[in-house]
């Protein structure tokens, strides 16, 4: 529980960091020269560790995990500034990035190729710009008449979907239940860690 | 004994029923939103990326300059733009109004996430290549290829590999190959990046370092 309230506090800042407001300058946000620290290859045993909490974290991905993850390909992590850590497959590719000790969440990029990793919470159209722009998801965006919810547990980490829409457009962590959110009906639902088109999107793969 | 060996098969054959039903399924929820991997749909999926914005295709629409991705779509995908325009014929004429004048009422707030990048101006794409004596050898020096969005490392690797020489990223945006390869630059640079025009390419002759 403990581990779970760390997570809250740490990620809560997450898109802050992704969007550059976490930094001195307002109109910068991340970016390759000035955010990124290094690489580092890692351990095989670090990455067995890595799989297997990924593995338990979202049951579903055992049906792409040699995709995602190769037993036998290296994967390397990108170390960045403000505590985010960045998985790099094999070919360049972003497939996870966490904060700090927090859980590792799929990329867009990785998520549109297996959006069945996560569960789905589906928002209305009004909504839309406003979580492109990096706004959290606000309750009334799950329950309105457009919208469509995954039961989920506080904390689960979720992927966003939109009305009309067939691809996901941000990654974010519940911060109440889904029945919480259907009862509540005010507030932060979800909070949005990733969104298209934020520094981590635009991020170019490495090579 | 032939009991026992048929109790132990049981046990067997049991525990992959049980890790069967613990494995996830694909399923729909109450609310209709799938979970786990369609069975009929193949893995991974490809996504279709504006060349733009960078966006899924169906997400142009909400990037500040939905008119170049437009006029990218145009350009790059006749079809998929003429699949969007008829859509957008069909229902979307009264929206768009509705939108321009929601707009002028609203004041618009905290862009500053789907603001666009800051992009190197456009300016002139041009190369020039100039050779400066080293003693009794010469270097030459690649300027303006990063304006063609060029990686300058890998660039820098395939000239020195290409000329077995020396190759090194100087500057921001400057090349310097050791030994005079001018002339053969002017082939080879149209040659491996298609998008780089021989008449783009400048020769400043010698220059002194």
């Amino acid at each position: 529980m403990n581990d779970f309230a760390n997570n809250c506090h740490y990620l809560g800042t997450l898109w802050h960091i992704f969007k550059g407001q976490a930094t001195k300058e307002t109109t910068h946000r991340f970016d390759e020269k000035e955010n990124i620290s290094g690489f580092q290859q890692l351990k095989t045993s670090v990455q067995k560790g890595i799989r297997s909490k990924i593995l338990e974290q979202y049951p579903y991905i055992e049906n792409c995990i040699n995709d995602v993850l190769p037993k036998k390909e290296p994967f390397r992590l990108m170390k960045c500034h403000e505590h985010i850590e960045v998985l790099v497959g094999a070919n360049g590719d972003f497939l996870f990035f966490r904060h700090r000790e927090g859980f590792w969440v799929p990329t867009l990029r990785l998520l549109h190729k297996y959006p069945y990793i996560l569960p789905w919470q589906q928002v209305d159209k009004g909504a839309i710009r406003f979580v492109l722009s990096g706004a959290n998801i606000m309750c009334p965006g799950l329950t309105s008449p457009g919208a469509r919810m995954t039961p989920c547990p506080k904390g689960a980490i979720v992927a966003i979907m939109a009305e009309g829409k067939q691809h996901a457009l941000a990654v974010g962590i519940t911060s109440m239940s889904t029945a919480d959110i259907q009862s509540v009906n005010k507030g932060i639902g979800v909070e949005n860690y990733h969104y298209l088109n934020d520094g981590l999107w635009i991020l170019k793969p490495m090579k | 004994m032939s009991e026992d060996c048929a109790a132990a098969g049981d046990e067997v054959s049991e525990t992959p029923i049980v890790s069967v039903a613990v494995k996830p399924q694909y399923y729909v929820t109450e609310s209709g939103l799938p979970v786990g991997p369609k069975p009929d749909v193949e893995y991974p999926l490809t996504v279709l990326y504006c060349g733009n914005c960078g966006l899924p295709t169906e997400y142009c629409e909400f990037y500040a300059e939905h008119e170049k991705c437009k006029a990218w779509f145009e350009k790059n995908l006749p079809s998929e733009f003429a699949k969007q325009a008829r859509i957008g014929d069909g229902k979307n004429e009264g929206d768009e109004s509705k939108e321009t004048e929601d707009d002028k009422k609203r004041q618009k707030r905290g862009g500053k996430g789907l603001s666009k990048p800051k992009k190197k101006e456009g300016g002139p794409k041009k190369i020039s290549l100039s050779v400066a004596p080293r003693g009794r050898k010469r270097l030459t020096c690649v300027v303006g290829l990063k304006s063609y969005d060029i990686d300058l490392k890998t660039a820098a690797k395939f000239f020195g590999t290409k000329f077995a020489c020396g190759a090194s990223v100087t500057g921001d945006d400057e090349i310097v190959i050791q030994g005079d390869v001018k002339d053969d630059l002017f082939d080879l640079l149209p040659e491996k990046w298609p998008q780089i025009d021989e008449d783009s390419i400048d020769d400043l002759g010698e220059v002194k370092r």
